[in-house]
């Protein structure tokens, strides 16, 4: 959605699409809200739950290898503009918990476990990355699938995007390659054990 | 069967438990009695060994303390409870005292095969929980509300319990093929359940407090109570036990978070 919607016509487009109310989310036009009078499926709320966990463990670990001094100039620059989309992403995402009332898991909700040696350097702080950013994708992309609620696609499709651009990075640093025709979306439950691995 | 299984299954058939002990954990003169959730059995006395000990579910031992029972001090599983009672005039200001989390427990056996909260939805899957009344009946339908599992796994439910302890006791004997416990109460029989984890992200924020209640005659020894359990000791008891630190006040580091 784009930012400068007016005020009226995300109104409009809520009473032409019925149940999802949009509403500006942030300065980059990100939205999502919902209307409290028909409530979002709980499915789509455990996803949200999901993706916001996922998010805030990428900007612990981004934040954690950014401060660790051990990574070169180069793909320190690309952390930090990884790290500051996945705020962005968080944002996006915690909205549509916000939006139902509800309040999105904050960063001290969650305590985080990195591999021994995760941050001792460029080729560590990447390999992890890209373990991150490919369970982030298939989030994402299961999130697509699994979304019952057709207007919460649009801003999950396009952080799967960005996702996959970190991907494609971090794939390139490692020397492998992230072509792929169709990149694999994973299951609710698939993540949430991904994750299992990297919280405590 | 292990002994730690056998003295919590005898506790369970004597009701809700009552022990009292040669010193005072409030004061040394004054014996307090202490009505506790149940997943205190073991630790409180720990703590605090020669007071008197009530142990249930926080929501019966709340409405014990309503009716009057002669209680000096309320510790609940919850937070709600206590600033309920609190609201009413029937205890004085609750304090948060330690954290927990939930777990899955199954037999060792593992008859349904459970690996992961997803396996409970599986048909046939025999699953025990407390009731919704209890507090650890409560945080288990949030993680399934969280996770977007309600309906699938409560089809599944077979039985609700009064207390955390009763859950345990099934599971652990076999007669339902999984539970939701705090972490705290699995650790006490790890000879007779395997446990799976609750995945981080659903995680409930289940924090205990408890409070001196209006009309103790003892106020001073249940203040010293509460005060030993917030000691450096009594939080190295109770984790020990595995119970969680309460938080500590974090700057914020990143805006929005």
């Amino acid at each position: 959605m784009s930012s400068s919607l007016t005020r009226a016509q995300l109104f409009s487009r809520t009473a032409k699409g019925g149940a999802v109310l949009l509403v500006a989310g942030s300065a980059l036009g990100q939205f999502v809200g919902t209307a409290a009078a028909d409530p979002l499926p709980d499915g789509d709320l455990a996803y949200a739950r999901l993706l916001v966990a996922t998010e805030l463990l990428g900007i612990d670990f981004y934040g954690k290898a950014i401060a660790s001094h051990k990574v070169g100039p180069r793909l320190l620059k690309r952390l930090k503009l990884a790290h500051a989309n996945e705020l962005q992403h968080y944002q996006s995402v915690g909205t549509i918990l916000t939006g139902a009332g509800f309040t999105p898991a904050g960063a001290t909700d969650l305590d985080y476990a990195y591999p021994r040696g995760a941050f001792r350097s460029d080729g560590s702080v990447a390999k992890v990355a890209l373990e991150l950013e490919t369970v982030m994708l298939g989030a994402y992309l299961g999130a697509v699938e699994g979304i019952q609620t057709a207007a919460l696609t649009p801003v999950v499709a396009r952080i799967a995007a960005s996702e996959a651009q970190h991907v494609a990075y971090l794939s390139t640093i490692k020397g492998l390659s992230s072509f792929q025709a169709f990149p694999n979306p994973m299951t609710i439950q698939q993540v949430s054990n991904a994750l299992d691995v990297y919280t405590a | 069967m292990s002994k730690r299984l056998l003295a919590l299954i005898a506790a369970l058939l004597l009701g809700a438990s009552i022990g009292s002990g040669g010193a005072s954990g409030g004061t040394a003169a004054t014996k307090i009695t202490v009505f506790a959730a149940a997943s205190l059995t073991d630790v409180f006395p720990a703590i605090a060994p020669g007071n008197a000990y009530s142990f249930s579910g926080s929501n019966a031992i709340a409405a014990q303390i309503t009716n009057g029972a002669p209680a000096d001090v309320f510790a609940s599983a919850n937070t709600t409870l206590p600033a309920q009672l609190y609201a009413a005039g029937l205890v004085e200001k609750p304090v948060n005292f330690t954290r927990n989390k939930l777990v899955i427990v199954v037999p060792k056996s593992n008859p349904a095969a459970i690996t992961s909260v997803y396996d409970l939805a599986n048909e046939g899957v025999k699953l025990d929980i407390a009731a919704p009344s209890v507090p650890v009946g409560a945080y288990t339908l949030q993680i399934l509300k969280q996770m977007g599992l309600t309906q699938k796994v409560l089809a599944n439910v077979v039985s609700q319990e009064v207390d955390v302890r009763t859950v345990l006791s099934k599971v652990a004997l076999g007669q339902a093929d999984a539970g939701f416990v705090y972490a705290t109460d699995a650790k006490t029989v790890p000879g007779d359940v395997t446990v799976i984890k609750v995945p981080a992200w659903a995680q409930p924020k289940v924090t205990y407090a408890m409070a001196v209640v209006a009309r103790s005659p003892n106020q001073a020894a249940a203040q010293a109570f509460i005060k030993s359990v917030l000691s450096k000791t009594g939080q190295a008891t109770l984790a020990r036990y595995g119970f969680l630190a309460l938080p500590k006040p974090v700057q914020a580091t990143t805006a929005g978070i």
